[in-house]
């Protein structure tokens, strides 16, 4: 049966998580490695503007720079919120 | 129990059968739902995966960073801070950091460069040079071996630079080639580029320039008594909090980060709450459901003259509601089976291909990566109980009602 | 084998609309023989005839089936008794659309978890003892009314019932076909089984296999017609 076959395959791709997540370990340390070495201090996703670059190093009034409910000019800028010790979640 | 297996046989049989019968219109719904499970594990299998990612890589990042604030916005920080830090009880270590954007009006991206540390690149150069563009051979050879620059025999000295794969592919230009930069002082500087960092690491390092510090620093114009930011190791780490604090007060226009705000902004990116993804998906996800309880809490009369007859031809009501059961099961499992395997392709075979245009926003240069499928049991037992459970529920719930039509009403419906 | 004592049957209790479809009858049907209740329509034929075959309860009286009172037992047991005692032939084929002749006759023997090749071949059996085989596999939607009607009676067998009950059985049929059920209750009684049916057609109850007519009118039994 189809649903069967759906657990079936659902379970292969889990055991692929756990295979490859294993595999990617050499991956994984390369790039802590790396952070460590060149005391990176975030993750290159968004390049469009400083405080998306590097989201932790924003400076407090960056991300909001005309008012807090001002719309955001950049899609990433949806994606996150800013790193406020109030504010969390 | 072998009756018991028989009989739930035959009730799912009839059931899918049942379900056949109205193809175009359960065909459609299991589609519908199929493609709602299949975005929302998408995004919770993304999500998961970078920061499950970005925890374990920015583990290593340094423990304070010290940024110096002027009128509210980044200024470059004194060197003479540094020493003021160093002097803190606590401090084993300050370092200085240089480094800065830079605006490619050639291509419309933004780099980020800057200054690989000295002490520890130069005593690391000496002897390793090696390769970590392709280590396939033995994924599991200590990463020491996976050196950490293409140096390809090359130091990274005056003049060089070390270029991240994404600006290198933005740029289409590789190692030997050369990168002119116009200095503060309107001198032209042509950059040799001597190494290329590895693909693999593009998640952190894709849009990066390398270059010694006298190059960093007459290209931005930046004096010697100024860096960007300091890098503060602790003695001990439970005191990074305490050190930061101490910071904060001995250099007033000092803005310390611990690495704990590093982790923590990471960990709340892209947070449920926020993102145009779930305004959007919201609106969806209720059409859907305002759809699919009609569906499923819906009775038609063709529905209602069915269980009257399944009741006259000796059916008990426990065992309509067991076919409504396995109909609302059936339905609910394949989405979500579909739906998470769909997902699990997308996000982890092709990249998060529907997610990219999103995630891009207008940022011309985006790192190529592929993420650790990392699996969080948790959210795939919450994904299935928010689909599977409500959906079954809300198919059995109206034959409660069902359970009131008198198994006569087969007789009865006609007169007589 | 049936026994009725002073059964009541009233609809919408307590509201203006109420009104009583069988008022205190007392009935015995005989064990291995056809009984026609007869009576124009409204007479409550049909509420007596789902009252005997355990579909719905009286208001007010006793239903004794093979001396063991039924009238108090919960629903379970109502439908377990009706499933291993009672077959159904319904003045409608009542067959669900969509599906194959062989699952429909198959239907009421879902619950009871038989194993299927077993089940199988009793459908196949039954089907074919009134020659519809060729039709098995065949969707319910393209019978017609006369087959339609013999898959129904094949579907009230399948559980190999002692007693079967048919509602107005010959009410959509035309006279050859009518005969042609005739003589299937006639085999029915052949092979010991009891027979009830409802009826206002003379062509069912001046039959000359018809042991019992039992006349009704206004939810009463009439005891001499005239």
């Amino acid at each position: 049966m189809t649903l069967l076959s759906g657990i079936v395959l659902l379970g292969l791709l889990m055991l692929h998580a756990f295979t490859s997540s294993q595999g990617q370990e050499a991956n994984l340390l390369h790039k802590a490695a790396l952070v460590k070495q060149l005391r990176l201090t975030d993750l290159c996703l968004f390049t469009e503007a400083r405080y998306t670059r590097h989201l932790s190093q924003a400076d407090l009034n960056t991300a909001f720079q005309d008012h807090p409910l001002s719309m955001e000019h950049f899609p990433s800028g949806s994606f996150t919120q800013p790193n406020l010790p109030g504010i969390t979640r | 129990m072998n009756v018991w297996i028989e009989k739930q046989r035959y009730i799912i049989d009839f059931t899918i059968s049942s379900l056949m019968r109205r193809k175009v219109k359960n065909i459609g719904l299991l589609v519908l739902y199929t493609l709602i499970v299949f975005i929302l594990a998408s995004t919770m299998f993304f999500t998961y995966a970078i920061k499950r990612e970005a925890a374990f890589i920015l583990e290593g990042s340094p423990e304070i960073v010290v940024q110096n604030l002027v009128a509210g916005r980044h200024d470059l920080l004194p060197v003479s801070y540094l020493e003021e830090i160093k002097s803190i009880r606590g401090v084993a270590n300050v370092e200085s950091r240089l480094w800065g954007y830079f605006y490619d009006s050639l291509v419309g991206a933004n780099y980020t460069l800057m200054t690989p540390p000295q002490n520890q690149d130069s005593h690391k150069n000496q002897g390793k040079t090696t390769v970590v563009e392709n280590d396939n051979g033995d994924p599991h050879a200590n990463h020491e071996a996976h050196a950490l620059f293409e140096y390809e025999g090359a130091l990274l000295e005056s003049g060089t630079l070390i270029i991240g794969n994404g600006v290198a592919r933005m740029r289409g230009i590789g190692k030997d080639d050369y990168m002119p930069f116009m200095a503060a002082d309107g001198q032209i500087m042509n950059m040799k580029i001597v190494g290329k960092l590895s693909s693999v690491s593009e998640l952190v390092s894709s849009d990066l320039i390398l270059m010694s510090e006298a190059d960093l620093r007459k290209l931005f114009g930046i004096s010697p008594d100024k860096v960007t930011d300091a890098i503060v190791t602790v003695r001990n780490p439970s005191e990074i909090q305490t050190v930061a604090g101490k910071i904060k007060k001995r250099i007033h226009s000092a803005r310390p980060i611990i690495r704990d705000e590093i982790l923590r902004t990471y960990s709340s990116i892209f947070n449920w709450r926020g993102g145009m993804m779930i305004v959007i998906f919201s609106a969806a996800v209720l059409a859907f459901v305002i759809f699919a309880w009609d569906k499923a809490s819906g009775l038609s009369a063709g529905e209602r003259q069915e269980i009257g007859i399944l009741k006259a031809v000796g059916w008990e009501t426990g065992d309509v509601i067991q076919m409504k059961f396995w109909e609302g099961a059936i339905v609910s499992l394949s989405a979500f089976l579909g739906g998470v395997i769909l997902a699990y392709i997308h996000v982890f075979f092709t990249g998060s291909a529907i997610f990219e245009p999103a995630l891009e926003g207008w940022s011309n240069l985006y790192p190529n990566f592929t993420l650790t499928p990392f699996i969080n049991a948790e959210q795939l037992t919450t994904l299935f109980f928010l689909t599977v459970i409500p959906y079954t529920v809300a198919t059995i719930v109206p034959t409660w009602r069902a359970a009131t039509i008198d198994p006569d009403s087969a007789m009865r419906h006609t007169g007589g | 084998m049936i026994e009725l004592m002073n059964v009541r049957k009233v609809f919408n209790a307590g509201k203006p609309s109420e009104f009583s479809a069988v008022n205190g009858v007392s009935l015995h049907i005989p064990e291995n023989k056809v009984t026609v209740l007869k009576g124009p329509s409204g007479s409550g034929k049909t509420t007596l005839l789902s009252i005997v075959g355990c579909m719905s309860r009286p208001s007010a009286g006793r239903v004794k089936l093979k001396e063991r009172e039924i009238t108090s037992l919960p629903e379970r047991f109502l439908t377990d008794i009706r499933r291993s005692t009672f077959g159904f032939i319904f003045q409608q084929p009542n067959l669900i659309k969509g599906i194959t002749v062989l699952e429909n006759v198959m239907l009421p023997a879902y619950p009871l978890g038989e194993k299927r090749s077993h089940l199988k071949a009793r459908a196949h059996r039954g089907l074919s003892e009134l020659s519809l085989t060729g039709k098995a596999a065949s969707k319910v939607e393209w019978l017609s009314g006369g087959e339609a009607q013999r898959v129904s009676i094949v579907r009230a067998l399948i559980n190999n019932p002692s007693i079967i009950i048919a509602d107005e059985p010959t009410a959509h049929l035309d006279t050859k076909l009518s005969y042609r059920f005739m003589e299937i209750v006639e085999k029915f009684k052949a092979e010991g089984k009891t027979v009830i049916i409802t009826s206002h057609d003379p062509l069912v109850y001046e039959s000359k296999m018809i042991d019992k007519v039992v006349n009704l009118r206004d939810g009463k039994i009439e005891e001499n017609p005239t």
